[in-house]
């Protein structure tokens, strides 16, 4: 009955929404990992890249749910996630930087899967923290959270990305969203939650208002810096394929 | 001669629509009626993949650059078998941003006296005459523009 009764209550349907666009900025990236390990590969082997890929990012994002729920109790777990979950979203809104990454890229079946494992195993942490700050404590939003990611993944790499290249503004959305449910995750922390009830209730849209606000400023800063940084213009067409220096 | 240079240069912006082929054909008869043989170079600019930082940050730099250059070369393959076709030496660069400024930047860099572009003539009310790329490099450039429909 209890479940009857969440689903009336507005907070709910706020709270599956906000689920819904975190989902589909945070498994975007997750998609285009997949896409671009997969892209070097003979068609068979890129079917079967992307199917173990996908695959692992579902089986980790239930175990990852699992621990999200029984940790996200515990005192100061929720400012740590909340930390965490602006620092990610600031990254969303980043271009790529031009350092190069840990792992290698050659373009076997392994190489691919291990690619496509590390990124599973960060993005789905990432995703799972996000959920469970949207779902806020409530065991359906997350299953429901959990069971509308799955999908996204599997099926989303290249449209994701067309549609991600193409509006671009609802990776900004999402990157909003998410310092909005992280400031409101922190405000819940059990350390702090007490005082803010009684002393400063206005927090509990203060803190979500700061955490979006911050998130686009601090993330359009960098990337503007980033972009002004760039040395002379990118070229990958003949100059890069010689070798030779430009 | 333009700027006491004996060579004119020529930057053609591709990627591999109709209306920018046909912008390598228009560049093909001009130079036919041309006396001296000019510098041509083919820009095809790419955007950059979304959630840039985090995705390089797992599978390279490398990767993603390999990603450009593939799909750059596939939209760049008829404008070069065009010019190859003709005999018409060029050069072919793939840049990675957004497509009007890239163009710009390059046309400075590289010198260039004219740009030849395709325009799509297609996306809303704004752009119902020009493609948004055409009509924001006719508001960037510093030298003449050549639009093609």
């Amino acid at each position: 009955m209890e479940f009857l009764n969440e689903l009336q209550s507005a907070a709910f349907w706020v709270g599956l929404w906000q689920i819904i666009l975190i989902n589909i900025v945070l498994s975007g990236d997750n998609a285009v990992v997949i896409a671009l390990a997969a892209r070097s590969l003979p068609p068979r082997q890129q079917k079967a890249a992307v199917f173990w890929g996908a695959g692992a990012a579902v089986v980790m994002r239930i175990v990852l749910t699992i621990f999200a729920v029984a940790l996200l109790k515990y005192p100061y777990l929720k400012l740590i996630g909340a930390a965490l979950l602006l620092w990610i979203a600031v990254k969303l809104l980043l271009p790529e930087d031009g350092d190069d990454g840990g792992v290698e890229s050659s373009d076997n079946l392994w190489a691919a899967i291990k690619t496509i494992l590390i990124a599973d195993l960060v993005m789905s942490l990432d995703n799972v923290i996000a959920v469970a700050a949207a779902a806020r404590g409530s065991l359906t939003l997350l299953i429901l959270g959990l069971a509308i990611s799955i999908p996204i993944v599997i099926v989303g790499a290249t449209m994701l990305m067309k549609v991600m290249d193409r509006f671009p503004i609802i990776i900004t959305i999402g990157a909003a969203l998410l310092g909005w449910v992280a400031g409101d995750m922190a405000a819940t922390d059990p350390v702090v939650k007490d005082w803010v009830d009684a002393n400063a209730a206005w927090l509990h849209w203060g803190a979500p208002a700061a955490g979006a606000i911050i998130v686009v400023a601090a993330g359009k800063w960098l990337a503007a810096r980033a972009e002004a940084g760039r040395k002379a213009v990118v070229d990958l067409g003949e100059s890069s394929e010689t070798g030779a220096p430009r | 001669m333009i700027g006491g240079r004996l060579m004119l240069k020529f930057l053609v912006a591709v990627d591999g629509s109709a209306p920018s082929n046909r912008a390598v054909d228009q560049l093909i008869g001009h130079l036919t009626l041309l006396k001296d043989p000019a510098e041509i170079h083919l820009l095809n600019v790419q955007h950059p993949i979304p959630y840039g930082s985090r995705v390089s940050a797992v599978v390279g730099h490398d990767k993603i650059a390999q990603f450009h250059r593939e799909e750059g070369m596939a939209a760049l393959k008829t404008a070069m078998q065009k010019l190859d076709a003709a005999k018409i030496g060029y050069h072919h660069h793939i840049g990675v941003g957004a497509e009007a400024e890239v163009i710009c930047q390059y046309v400075k860099e590289k010198g260039c006296d004219q740009i030849f572009l395709g325009t799509r003539g297609l996306g809303t009310v704004s752009n119902l005459v020009l493609g948004s790329v055409a009509s924001k490099v006719i508001h960037l450039s510093q030298v003449p523009v050549l639009l093609v429909k």
